[in-house]
């Protein structure tokens, strides 16, 4: 069984970059920038997360010690058919899933925090620093750190901090020193909270924070999605999947994922639209935060502070203010670059989902296969569902996969304010 | 043939007399090319050092062309002009006009298969049609069918930066990129964006580079320590291509 689970866990990550249609856009600075942001990203991130993040090699070999680290955590996750799904929907199509909940953080973020915090260790650092909005970034940021012997502080946004407490409380456990953002710890901290000493706290000042705590104390900073680094490492997944694919013995014609900053989408798309297996692959985003439908193909920055360079993306514009559903992961203004790319050059489509859609989704899902999944990950299987219920009036034996990149055990407070509401 | 230093100066950085200085010792110490960049309002794709000098020369540097020509006067060998194609659109038939009028051998926009990658073929031949090369900016992202398709007609040599931005010594792998394209590349090969460090030079010059091309480190010299440093550093580059 162990020889087995080796065997499916890759030995590189899948970098897409050199298999795009088209030129990358490179990040850039602003116009009148008074800094080089991307001067920044040579003071805060390791070194080699950096030299990975502007590769153009098409595989990267993985870590000896970050394989054995992707072991410990239960990798290769399971792909699971979805046969309960599958009768329910009475749909001639064969359901499969990639369980990234599986992992002991509950979401696919883990495959990026490891190897992040592995080269920031390999460099002789002994400290990382991340912000997180719901957590479940700094969740698999503070285990990261903790299996390196590291020690992690995390800015969790102010109303998450409180009204998330549970999530808190695992980051504690593994070690990791959480503070509700805005802070006094950093200049910008004190800054905000100078101007509204109640300041509820933003995904954009946390990070603020963070990049700034990092660079006061020579620590480094993880990144956690967006940029192409993370999704290389989430490469993991589709590559682990397409194996398991074989074993079972069924080629992919549909690959759904959901997209907050793509970064679980593209890890787990981007190796088959690489290997050319698959016909359709379908973005899933939020019907309440309309980037695909509205967002502009432009230059932006992927944080709210502009303190990272600008890229260039599918983009609602850095100042968005989402709109308070859920799926807290999917509340993101921008999609990575090279899945803006693919999806402009007609390789990948979108879709969007309204709240009481994929309420109905999570919980069909929930009473087929008896898993809570993460309300991000809910819009995936509103997509699937549709995609067999086609299928059936079609009759077409389609073979549909998709990533459940995480569980929704931690979210049960969202779900039962979500039946309250939407049974109103 | 030895390889080719491309050498790069702001126009008129920092003052027009120390500018023409610069220019005169870049001959001297053996330039092959020269590559001029004319200001633009937007350096997209460069670093905090030649955005620096465009601020600098942007200050008293109000027409470009008397110094343009000036420079033509004084140099013999090929002048490449660096500039965004965005800024020069809406009057881009009257500016190539004018850089050919006064001998401008080519021109490089390193915004071109970028942002205008789907139009790249109109654009060249709009520029050659004024009787200018046209020089082709591509870097490590450009995907390999459309290196081997733009390096056969990107004219004198193929540009290829290999960092996203000027001056900023991202940790990238010189020789893995150049070893890469080498084979991809049926023109002259010529290798730029944060090269200065002398490692990188030689990794990129083994892996089969015809050339180098050096800008922010002459900057940054005359910054420290005036034209002279910088002249001593175009010595000691072709020094280092001599070693080839």
């Amino acid at each position: 069984m162990a020889i087995e689970r080796e065997e499916i866990l890759p030995k590189y990550w899948y970098n897409i970059i050199p298999d795009l249609p088209k030129p990358l856009p490179p990040p850039r600075d602003p116009p009148e920038a008074e800094f080089s942001r991307i001067d920044l990203l040579r003071k805060i991130m390791p070194k080699e997360v950096l030299r990975q993040q502007f590769t153009v090699e098409r595989f990267i070999k993985i870590p000896e010690e970050v394989r054995e680290a992707y072991l410990n955590i239960g990798r290769p996750t399971p792909l699971m058919r979805a046969k309960r799904l599958e009768e329910m929907l009475n749909t001639p199509a064969k359901i499969y899933f990639k369980f990234e909940g599986a992992t002991p953080t509950g979401s696919h973020k883990i495959n990026t925090a490891l190897p992040q915090a592995y080269f920031a260790r390999a460099e002789g650092v002994n400290h990382v620093v991340t912000e997180t909005g719901a957590g479940q970034w700094g969740t698999a940021v503070a285990l990261a750190a903790r299996m390196y012997n590291m020690e992690s502080t995390i800015f969790m946004v102010k109303v998450s901090y409180e009204q998330k407490p549970q999530r808190r409380t695992v980051m504690e456990l593994y070690g990791g020193k959480v503070y509700a953002s805005p802070t006094n710890l950093t200049e910008y901290g004190k800054k905000v909270l100078a101007e509204n000493p109640s300041h509820p706290g933003s995904l954009g000042v946390a990070m603020s924070e963070a990049i700034e705590y990092a660079l006061a104390n020579n620590y480094r900073y993880l990144v956690g999605s967006v940029l192409d680094v993370a999704i290389l490492h989430q490469s993991v997944i589709g590559q682990e999947a397409m194996k398991q694919m074989d074993i079972l013995g069924d080629e992919p014609d549909i690959l759904i994922g959901c997209v907050g900053g793509g970064s679980n989408f593209g890890g787990f798309a981007f190796p088959f639209l690489g290997a050319k297996r698959g016909e359709k692959f379908i973005a899933v985003g939020s019907y309440e935060i309309p980037k695909f439908s509205q967002g502009d193909y432009m230059y932006d920055f992927p944080d709210s502070a502009g303190l990272l360079p600008m890229v260039k993306m599918i983009t609602l514009g850095k100042d968005y203010v989402p709109p308070p559903i859920y799926a807290g992961g999917l509340r993101y203004h921008g999609a990575a670059p090279s899945l803006s790319l693919l999806i402009r050059q007609g390789m990948i489509e979108w879709r969007e989902y309204s709240e009481p859609e994929i309420f109905e989704a999570a919980k069909l899902f929930a009473e087929a296969q008896g898993i809570v999944p993460a309300p991000e990950s809910a819009h995936a299987i509103k997509a699937v569902i549709d995609e067999a219920l086609k299928a059936k009036k079609n009759n077409e034996k389609k073979v549909i996969v998709f990533n459940l990149s995480g569980h929704g055990l931690l979210d049960l407070p969202n779900y039962e304010l979500m039946m309250k509401r939407l049974s109103k | 043939m030895s390889r080719i230093l491309v050498s790069y100066a702001t126009l008129g950085y920092p003052k027009e007399r120390e500018y023409l200085e610069f220019i005169d010792g870049c001959i001297r110490e053996g330039s092959d090319i020269l590559e001029i960049g004319v200001p633009p309002k937007y350096a997209k794709y460069d670093g905090p050092v030649i955005r620096r000098s465009y601020k600098q020369v942007s200050t008293w540097l109000k027409d470009i062309w008397p110094l343009l020509k000036e420079t033509r006067n004084r140099v013999k060998i090929p002048i490449i002009i660096l500039t965004y194609l965005e800024d020069w659109l809406p009057i881009l038939d009257d500016f190539l006009s004018n850089l050919s009028k006064i001998g401008i051998d080519g021109i490089l926009f390193p915004d071109l298969l970028i942002d205008y990658v789907d139009e790249y073929e109109k654009y060249v031949k709009i520029i050659r049609d004024h009787g200018l090369k046209a020089v082709i900016f591509t870097a490590p992202s450009v995907p390999d069918p459309m290196i081997q398709k733009v390096s056969k007609i990107s004219d004198i040599f193929l540009y290829y930066g290999v960092r996203p931005t000027t001056g900023v010594p991202i940790p990238v792998s010189v020789d893995s990129l150049i070893t890469r394209i080498r084979i991809l590349v049926n023109n002259k090969l010529v290798v730029g964006f944060g090269l200065s460090d002398v490692e990188d030079m030689r990794k990129a010059l083994r892996a089969g580079a015809d050339g180098i091309a050096i800008g922010t480190a002459y900057i940054e010299a005359i910054e420290k320590g005036g034209v002279q440093d910088a002249i001593n550093l175009v010595k000691y580059f072709r020094g280092v291509l001599n070693e080839f």
